[in-house]
């Protein structure tokens, strides 16, 4: 395999296969081999595989993986010998790139992809989808909601015969450990959001995570991937949790319900915004996890819930869905 | 509305269908039936039922046609089913746009109630919970919309409630 972006995800997927990989190879019969790595300027590369921990050290201690890069990713890839490709780039939700661009070549050259990263497939769900169909090769994305919770994957492979009615959920864990805070320390946002960052949960720029477009992104990929519909993020109806004040979280709760902001994809629409839960709801949780709840025609309500973000839960998704591919390959082999 | 209703039958075969066809011939949604064969008055059997229909003039319909077929009501109880209605609004909310806000929820029909509760606080910045009662879901649709415009145009931030 091949990894683009060698930040925080690219750390803990290195790290997660280098714990996991005997376990694969013991129940799967094959190994995950890393034939080259890229970070925003560089580039480390070996036909016989790489060892994740010394990628790790290398990047940690020289702030580069190796050699300088003159040519744009995408026109490398052609070049390396590789049956799958993880895109961890940063998201970008103007354009999808550089994203985009990374995927659309490995698709095009019949690789599998399996990503992270949001805009390219918050804004092109539909081309990359059906480019990943016309080249039988696999398109798998649960990393990029939910972090560790397994949303995407439970619902289109183990609720496969379910009728989707809606999803709702808290997407965004920032702006949950926000509200939250302010509703059990009686904080205002200012205040709220300052321990978030100085926690490293919200960005100096926070207005990603407070302002809903984080959550819109989710909510589009759910919609799409889920609910099959043909959206993009600038679809979703959006608004954020800038201007909740104290005083509304205290009304709120003093007719026992607490504020959240929730990501809805259902038969109206596609939709984020701060909504009114009743407390001991399960959609009514605190701190960072995320949370989704479908309705569905046969089960009812499937609630699951998990760590939305960090280093080795997002890196577990990936890992899961890099598995998956080893199984799908195991069977078309087999016949 | 759900209805429930009281009703006495002739004791011949025959009469239960009698009575339960008008609630189906006008659109209506039986949620309950007791045949008290235990109760008889003046040879008539009572009869405990409980249906949905949508409004007064389906009901009117489903007595008139027990009335051509004899069927007697004895007791008559309805009421409307309502959906919660909420938000927590925040900016700089003044008595009059309230008002509005009130006036304007009402003028969606299918209100049944509303009340307006601020928040006390020194800034000029302040929090009113609107919650009501609604007798239907697109009540509450109609609602929404209405808050969502009202707050762009206003420039307030509207936390809508959950029972959409």
């Amino acid at each position: 395999m091949v990894l683009v972006g060698f930040g925080t995800v690219g750390q803990g997927v290195a790290e997660s296969i280098a714990r996991k990989n005997a376990m694969i190879k013991a129940r799967f019969g094959e190994d995950i081999r890393i034939v080259a790595a890229f970070d925003s300027r560089t580039l480390a590369s070996n036909k016989n595989g790489l060892d994740p921990m010394v990628l790790i050290s290398r990047k940690i201690e020289k702030g580069k993986l190796g050699k300088t890069r003159t040519v744009e990713i995408r026109e490398m890839l052609p070049s390396i010998d590789y049956d799958v490709m993880v895109e961890m780039t940063p998201t970008n939700i103007n354009d999808g790139e550089p994203g985009l661009g990374h995927i659309k070549a490995a698709l095009s050259q019949g690789r599998h992809v399996v990503t992270s990263n949001k805009g390219p497939l918050a804004l092109k769900f539909r081309e990359i989808s059906k480019l990943a169909k016309k080249s039988g090769v696999s398109l798998r994305f649960e990393a990029s909601v939910g972090g560790a919770t397994p949303v995407i994957n439970l619902t289109t492979e183990l609720l496969v015969c379910e009728k989707i009615c809606s999803i709702r959920g808290i997407l965004n864990g920032t702006s949950n450990y926000i509200l939250d805070r302010m509703e059990s320390e009686s904080m205002e946002f200012e205040a709220a959001l300052k321990e978030a960052q100085q926690m490293g949960i919200a960005e100096a720029d926070p207005s990603y995570d407070i302002d809903g477009i984080d959550s819109a992104c989710k909510v589009a990929i759910l919609a799409n991937a889920i609910m099959k519909k043909d959206v993009t993020v600038h679809d979703v109806e959006r608004a954020g949790i800038r201007g909740i004040t104290l005083d509304a979280i205290n009304l709120a709760l003093q007719e026992n319900k607490v504020v959240r902001l929730i990501g809805e994809v259902s038969e109206r629409g596609v939709e984020v915004s701060p909504r009114l839960i009743p407390r001991g709801h399960p959609l009514g949780i605190g701190g960072t996890r995320n949370i989704f709840q479908m309705i569905t025609d046969l089960a009812g309500e499937v609630t699951v819930a998990g760590r939305g973000a960090g280093r080795l839960e997002t890196a577990s998704a990936i890992i899961s869905d890099l598995v998956a591919i080893l199984k799908e390959d195991g069977l078309a082999k087999k016949g | 509305m759900r209805v429930n209703v009281d009703l006495r039958l002739k004791d011949v075969p025959g009469q239960l269908i009698g009575a339960l066809e008008p609630i189906s011939m006008f659109n209506g949604n039986i949620k309950g039936v007791i045949h008290r064969h235990d109760e008889v008055s003046g040879g008539r059997i009572k009869v405990d039922l409980t249906f949905e229909i949508s409004n007064q003039k389906g009901l009117d319909l489903i007595l008139g046609e027990w009335k051509k077929r004899e069927v007697d009501v004895v007791k008559i109880d309805h009421l409307f089913e309502t959906f919660p209605l909420e938000y927590v609004v925040v900016g700089n909310i003044t008595p009059d746009e309230m008002r509005r806000i009130t006036d304007g929820i009402q003028a969606i029909g299918d209100v049944e109630s509303i009340d307006i509760r601020y928040s006390i606080s020194g800034s000029k910045e302040r929090s009113a919970m609107v919650s009501g009662k609604v007798r239907n879901r697109e009540a509450i649709r109609k609602a929404n919309k209405f808050m969502a415009e009202r707050a762009k145009k206003q420039g307030f931030v509207v936390i809508r409630g959950f029972g959409d």
